[in-house]
């Protein structure tokens, strides 16, 4: 907290520093600038006040005199003066959100009183589509929107999050709690086999980079999160572009949906300073059941116990160690390994904003400190960021702008995830209760028995993720003949990232073992992009637009790393400690690129009937010679029945649109060289370097391409009160790119090829309405989307048993879905060994037969054997529906904003589970186990613990015993804000102060009883894993909002 | 004005960016399939890859495939050491995979396609690279052959997707000639030398020779076998060590002048040895009751070979050294010796006593009681009085092979070439039928191509 309060005075003094500066310099320009304007005329002069209805003035609402460039903006209280020419000229009001509203001056005038009324419809808000934008009312495809205003107020950390439960059809899951970490977001539904399924990502027309540059994730299987790079208070809008014909104009890499993020820009206006302050604290959402010491000693015992019965052995076995000797000193203790490894975490913020502007020159500039502990020891995240947004203009005809960004970021991690003995989260739940912290002296255990020390782990061992990253963006905006313009643009996204791992000799079973390891990595993109958009309207009935274009990327990503060993001391961590520099000596660049030409065309006559066509062919380094070129054309249509007479005595609508569209998109995320194939250096013999044929070349590899066909309808009624969009869309995706596996005779493991079909169908609803409007306002926002996923085909030279094993839990198999969990099928536990009619035998027919305590295990094919003829399709981890529930309420001053988000229908393999209910070694278990079978003749689900288990019962066998409902519903944010009276604030010398307190994760409703439903321990194609990720967590935060 | 300026400006930086050649990328930190064999030094880097492919190849299945089946070790472990040991074998073990030999295969089809066109036709420099390339392929298929009795027999490089890939199975003669044919070209092609410690871990004509022996002796070719073996003991690149402290760095050391042909390693390019023989309670093989009580008093190798004063010592000390210490952690690093020259000089021993005669068997004494003396042991004054104490002399030939070449990957093969593997392993495991003295195809080769079938016993 001490560092916060500095932090504050620091921001303070720096506000009070740039608020004076740049008050002093928009009031020496914006004077002379009217100054100017008022000597050379004669002046009538009309000032008032403009507020809203609520009778609340608005300050920066613009007065334009019509026909001119004379215009001012209303300062703090709503207040205008402005000198008009002459009598019978007309005042355009005009404010973002209200009404236009237009006064026509017939004399000088004080005191006019300018009541704007605030929009409630949306539909001429304007959509960010792929290089442009257009009315909402005209949009003929499929495209979600989200304000930043559903930013405001919550603890959201990057833009992928915001994502989640907004639009419907993007379904979004948090790979872990970590901060920090990665996210996957899919639109519409899985369409690729093992190419990238993630949407691309447009920031302000720049393509970023959003794959992880991670190298040493350690034991999770998933990467850091790229787009945590961009500070979501930046962001004045999303949107996601979701059908063929949005998407098909950014081509080969529209096939999983485009996100566009569009960052606030600079307005005309006096300078509006914005800072907000918020602070933090965040709790584990909930803890999970383990024994305590008398119970964990019990069933250690247990397993000796049915060991020595199962071997009918006459002298019991004893427990080795001391393990269960209460009153030996290493093992005397009785701990939740639980509460001491979690803790309260603490969270903050500091974020500054100034927009302002005038007609030559606009601007936006805005800097964050994010600083965020997370709930497992030492883990914490720290994130600075800073954005520049310029707009000029240098001529009456030219328009300029540039806008770079830059980020650093800092990740202290923690190897929470995956299953090996350096996962924490496991190895906490498993861990013994009764090891002691520290030996009989005081000095912290370490590696103990066979075990790390899991808070020695989260303590001493280093991985630390450092990012820097800088964006920028400049363009040229030409209107060569009235209605023709071009743009051009270039820029750059370099992220640097350097990795640092360190496994210090406390760590290590192996005495005087130490380990490190050290990655840096450099991704340089630029982009060019060059456009022609014209506009035409004939006869006030035919509406034209045309865009026409080119463009050009290339990516370069630089790795260098080394490994090492046995470093003098713990405490030098950098690798010039190291001992040996171990064979992990990396030094690689890859190169890809890519070039486009793309067009549109829009025509609509008086806004009925509205039809669009777009075409575009990129051209990717990273096919074959013969394969290197694709295009993907689209076409929509849209009828705006409302406009048509007939509908015209229908008062309730007050529009209505149909809308259908087609267009071929595609995938092009394979790694860069694999059409060429590789002959690899590294394939060394001692210091004779050698190299390898590594992969074979295939020069036809091509192009994922996704056909996408979508119908959809918007209704808005009563005035935009009720807004309601449903769309159905069919895709199907063809010639996915695929690790085909070859016979190893060829001296290959596998070929990438275009094999298969993958369909995605699905409805979408999305409703909003205006359920009180006045001084109680209340809207509501609910959305919701239902996709089916089908393999189609997939070539029988790949399937094994009809079916191609991906990954440990999962199958690909025809007709099912990606997600389709594949084992055995748990049906109870044997009461008593004679309950075993059939004399089912494990593995073969000379296998182990099953007896009392063991579980019963499905024998599909009925020949008394369980092997892997038995497993068959046990879950399924693709929900049935996913969406959201956002209410906000607001009443004078205060409001109130309530999210819900929720997932049914997807079932969960919880790896997690399996490590809690199997009684390995000296393993602690989950409270389940106090109901396991004991005896002959008990009934229970809980099968007998058994030391080394003859059966094999557990050990990587995947059952359905794991698998659970993986439903949820979640409170995911409670917002409530209070605005201090506008008098108030001004008394304060502030514009305005809003203070909010919200809760995130506050309740989740779900039958899931591992940690969080919310899982996807495997990025892609496995998903709906728990292998006890960095658990999610509840957080609080109090935070101010000034305005300057 | 102003906009024919903006216009240039413009056309100025599209023309700037554009190239028509951005599409074209080329891998920068590797080559591209049709990128690599244009130089020589391509040529050279390419057979460097095939022993890189053979470090993999033996890294640990040296000692599955050549002791795990046989007499001179047992296991405390339950994994594969295990199976194998009690002839469970079945197609989900590791050594049961070809995967890695393949790959040295199709490594050195490669060079054996593209090196010849990067040199003069009769360039020496060239004919060596191939001649070590055929030889190496060679290697692999002989251990093939060994293993799974016949396999593909593929020649040539895959280029593309195109060419057959789901081959089957070629008779294991046809294959074993087609051995012969590389090896004979490699024994008139590869160096003579190369003076320095390569001559012990690449192909040279002596090291060819050594294995061309092997493979004579294999098919039962004695006449060949006696030609090629003397071709060894005659280059003077290899000479017996005389001292039992040389002895034990032949394994331990590497690079010995005994030593003919030797897979190399070091703390980076690491193998199992430590893991299979002496990691403590851990290892995977320790010396059996039957080695333990099979050797002749007074045999002064033994104490290098693992530690005697134990009942039920937990390690073999032969690679790693005597007095290894568990908490050790030195890398598993020493080279695995392929073939050596008492190995070699047994062998000829061996056929000089199938071809009979008694200037023949008098020769083969000589050789074997050369290895005896060495460990300290008395020489067989006449073929009777070896005869007298193992049966017959090929006995006490085999016998000596045993000792003297113990876990060093040649026993199983020993036992299965002279016929003796089952009367040797039935009492231990009870291995009883011919069809079973190879290995299972692994499953994974098996699903990936459904024209190759399953070895019979295994079916």
């Amino acid at each position: 907290m001490m560092t916060l309060r500095k932090y504050g005075l620091f921001l303070a003094s720096l506000l009070l520093f740039l608020y004076i500066s740049t008050a002093n310099i928009y009031s020496n320009v914006d004077n002379s600038l009217y100054w100017k304007v008022e000597i050379n005329q004669q002046k009538i002069i009309v000032s008032g006040t403009v507020a809203d209805q609520a009778g609340q003035p608005i300050p920066g609402a613009t007065i334009v005199e019509g026909g001119t460039t004379n215009g001012v903006v209303t300062d703090a209280d709503g207040k205008f003066t402005i000198s008009v020419q002459e009598n019978g000229a007309k005042l355009e009001f005009s404010f973002l959100g209200y009404t236009p509203y237009e006064h026509t001056v017939i004399g000088p005038q004080r005191n006019l009183m300018i009541t704007l009324t605030e929009e409630v419809s949306k539909l001429d808000e304007l959509v960010v589509i792929g290089y442009g934008s257009m009315k909402k009312r005209d949009i003929s495809g499929s495209i979600a929107t989200i304000s930043n205003e559903s930013l405001e107020n919550t603890p959201v950390k990057n833009v992928m999050s915001a994502l989640q439960g907004r639009a419907s059809g993007v379904q979004v899951v948090s790979n872990s709690g970590a901060p920090g970490d990665g996210i996957s977001v899919t639109v519409r539904g899985q369409s690729t086999l093992n190419s990238g399924n993630e949407p691309l990502y447009v920031v302000d027309g720049v393509p970023v980079e959003s794959n992880s540059l991670s190298q040493l994730n350690g034991y999770e299987s998933h990467g850091l999160n790229p787009l945590a790079d961009i500070n979501p208070q930046d962001i004045e809008s999303i949107e996601i572009l979701k059908d063929g014909s949005s998407t098909a104009i950014y081509g080969s890499r529209g096939a999983n949906g485009v996100v566009l993020i569009t960052t606030k820009r600079g307005r005309e206006g006096k300078p509006q300073i914005n800072v907000n302050l918020y602070t933090g604290v965040s709790n584990i959402t909930r803890k999970l059941s383990v024994l305590n010491a008398t119970q964990w000693r019990e069933i250690i015992i247990d397993t000796y116990k049915n060991l020595d019965a199962y071997n009918n052995t006459v002298n019991p076995s004893e427990p080795h160690w001391t393990a269960i000797d209460s009153l030996n000193p290493m093992n005397s203790g009785d701990v939740d390994w639980q509460d001491v490894m979690y803790r309260t975490a603490y969270q903050k913020q500091a974020n500054i904003s100034i927009i302002g502007g005038n007609q030559a020159a606009r601007y936006s500039l805005s800097s964050s400190f994010l600083d965020q502990d997370g709930i497992i020891l030492n883990s914490n995240y720290k994130r600075i960021t800073s954005r520049l947004n310029t707009d000029f203009k240098i001529t009456n005809k030219v328009n300029v702008g540039y806008s770079v960004s830059y980020m650093y970021g800092k990740n202290n991690r923690i190897n929470a995830g995956g299953t090996g003995n350096n996962s924490l989260v496991q190895s906490i739940l498993v861990r013994p209760p009764v090891y002691s912290l520290t030996y009989p002296d005081g000095s912290p255990i370490y590696y103990f028995n066979g075990k790390r020390n899991p808070v020695g782990l989260a303590i001493e061992a280093t991985h630390l993720n450092t990012t820097n990253r800088i964006i920028g963006n400049q363009y040229v905006e030409w209107e060569i003949l009235k209605d023709l313009r071009f743009k051009t643009n270039i820029s750059l996204d370099f992220i640097t990232m350097k990795e640092d791992e360190f496994y210090p000799t406390t760590v290590d079973y192996r005495a005087g073992w130490n380990s490190g390891a050290v990655r840096a990595t450099h991704n340089l993109t630029w982009a060019n992009e060059n456009y022609l958009t014209y506009t035409k309207t004939f006869n006030k009935k035919h509406n034209f637009s045309l865009l026409g274009g080119f463009s050009q990327q290339e990516w370069k990503t630089e790795t260098t790393g080394l490994n090492g060993q046995f470093f003098a001391s713990d405490n030098i961590r950098t690798l010039n400690g190291a001992g040996t520099i171990s064979g992990q000596n990396v030094n690689t660049t890859v190169e890809h690129s890519l070039m486009s030409v793309f067009g549109r065309v829009g025509y609509d006559y008086l806004g009925k009937y509205l039809v669009q066509a777009t075409m575009r062919a990129d051209g990717s380094s990273r096919f074959g010679k013969e394969k290197k070129w694709g295009s993907f054309p689209s076409a929509s249509i849209a009828w705006r029945f409302s406009d048509e007479t007939f509908f015209n005595s229908l008062n309730a609508l007050e529009d209505g649109k149909l809308r259908f569209s087609v267009g071929q998109t595609g995938n092009e995320s394979i790694s860069n060289y694999v059409s060429q194939g590789e002959f690899s250096l590294n394939a060394n013999y001692l210091d004779y370097s050698g190299a390898a044929p590594t992969a074979m070349p295939n020069y036809n590899l091509s192009w994922e391409t996704t056909t996408q066909y979508n119908t959809g309808i918007d209704l808005s009624l009563f005035n935009g009160r009720i807004y309601l969009t449903a769309d159905a869309y069919q895709k199907n995706t063809t010639d996915l790119l695929f690790n085909v596996p070859i016979p190893e005779t060829t001296g290959f493991s596998s070929i990438s090829q275009n094999i298969g079909e993958i369909q995605n169908k699905g409805l979408e609803f999305a409703l909003t309405t205006h359920n009180l409007i006045g001084n109680f306002k209340w809207i509501t926002n609910f959305n919701i989307g239902m996709n089916r996923n089908k393999i189609v085909s997939l070539p029988e030279n790949i399937l094994t048993n009809g079916y191609l094993q991906n990954g440990t839990y999962h199958i690909l198999k025809v007709g099912e879905s990606i997600g389709t969990f594949y084992g055995w099928k748990f049906l109870g536990v044997y009461s008593r060994d004679e309950d075993n009619i059939n004399q089912v035998k494990y593995g073969s027919a000379n296998g182990k037969v099953f007896r009392g305590g063991d579980p019963i295990w499905d024998d599909l094919n009925g020949d008394h054997i369980i092997d892997d003829q038995d497993k068959q399709i046990i879950g399924n981890a693709q929900p049935k529906f996913t969406g959201g529930l956002n209410n906000d309420f607001s009443y004078k001053n205060f409001s109130l904003n309530i999210f819900l988000q929720f997932s049914y229908g997807n079932d969960i393999y919880s790896n997690l589970n399996m490590m809690r209910n199997w009684v390995f070694a000296y393993n602690n278990v989950s409270t389940d186990a106090l109901n396991r079978w004991r005896k002959q003749g008990d009934v229970t689900d809980f099968p007998r613990p058994i030391r080394n288990d003859p059966l094999r019962n557990e050990y990587l066998r995947v059952s359905d015993r794991w698998i659970e409902d993986g439903s949820y519903m979640r409170l995911k944010n409670v917002s409530l804000a209070y605005d201090l009276p506008r008098r108030l604030a001004n008394r304060i010398f502030l514009e305005g102060l809003q203070l909010y307190v919200t809760g995130e994760n506050l309740i989740t409703w779900t039958h899931y009883t591992a940690y969080d439903p919310e899982v996807s321990s495997y990025s892609g194609l496995q998903i709906g894993v728990d292998d006890g990720s960095y658990p999610q967590s509840r957080t609080f935060i109090f935070g101010l909002n000034i305005k300057f | 004005m102003k906009s024919i300026k903006f216009i240039g400006i413009i056309i100025l930086a599209i023309s700037f960016f554009s190239c028509s050649d951005l599409l074209d990328k080329e891998p920068i930190s590797s080559f591209s399939a049709d990128g690599f064999y244009k130089t020589t030094s391509d040529a050279q880097a390419g057979v460097y890859g095939i022993y890189d492919a053979a470090q993999s190849v033996f890294r640990t299945n040296f000692a599955y495939w050549g002791e795990g089946r046989a007499d001179n070790v047992q296991t405390a472990q339950s994994g594969e050491g295990l199976q194998l040991l009690q002839n469970n074998l079945d197609e989900s073990i590791a050594s049961a995979y070809w995967g890695a030999l393949y790959d040295m295969i199709n490594r050195a089809n490669y060079a054996i396609k593209y090196i010849p066109g990067i040199y003069e036709e009769g360039d020496a420099a060239g004919t060596q690279l191939v001649g070590e390339a055929r030889a190496l392929r060679a290697l692999a298929y002989f251990y093939l052959v060994r293993i799974w009795g016949d396999v593909p027999l593929i020649t040539e490089p895959y280029l593309s997707i195109e060419q057959d890939i789901f081959v089957t199975r070629t008779d294991k003669e046809t294959v074993l000639d087609y051995i012969e044919e590389d090896l004979t070209y490699a024994a008139q092609n590869c160096r003579d030398k190369f003076g320095n410690d390569r001559d012990r871990i690449m192909f040279t004509k002596g090291s060819v020779n050594a294995l061309l022996t092997h493979v004579y002796m294999w098919r039962h070719k004695y006449d060949e076998a006696i030609t090629s073996s003397g071709l060894v003991l005659n280059n003077n690149l290899y000479s017996l060590v005389t001292t039992m402290d040389d002895w034990g760095k032949i394994f331990t050391n590497s690079y010995s002048k005994e030593s003919i042909f030797e897979v190399a390693y070091n703390e980076k390019e690491t193998n199992s040895l430590r893991v299979l023989y002496a990691i403590g309670s851990y290892a995977i093989f320790t010396p059996s009751e039957k080695f333990k009580s099979s050797y002749e008093e007074d045999d002064k190798r033994i104490d290098y070979v693992y530690d005697v004063t134990l009942t039920d010592p937990k390690a073999i000390w032969k690679y790693l050294g005597k007095g290894l210490s568990d908490e050790d952690p030195t890398p598993s690093k020493q080279n695995i010796v392929l073939f050596r020259l008492a190995d070699i000089m047994l062998l000829r021993a061996e056929a000089l006593n199938k071809k009979g005669g008694t200037q023949n068997q008098s020769e083969a004494l000589g050789l074997l009681n050369s290895i005896r003396a060495r460990a300290g042991l008395p020489a067989f004054a006449t073929v009777a009085a070896a005869a007298a104490m193992y049966g017959d002399l090929e006995s006490a030939i085999l016998h000596e092979r045993s000792i003297e070449l113990c876990f060093e990957g040649h026993r199983w093969f020993d036992l299965v070439r002279t016929g003796r593997a089952i009367s040797t392993m039935n009492p231990i495991n009870g291995l009883s039928n011919e069809r079973n003295l190879v290995w299972p195809i692994s499953i994974n080769s098996l699903r990936k191509n459904p024209n190759l079938e399953q070895n019979e016993y295994y079916n």
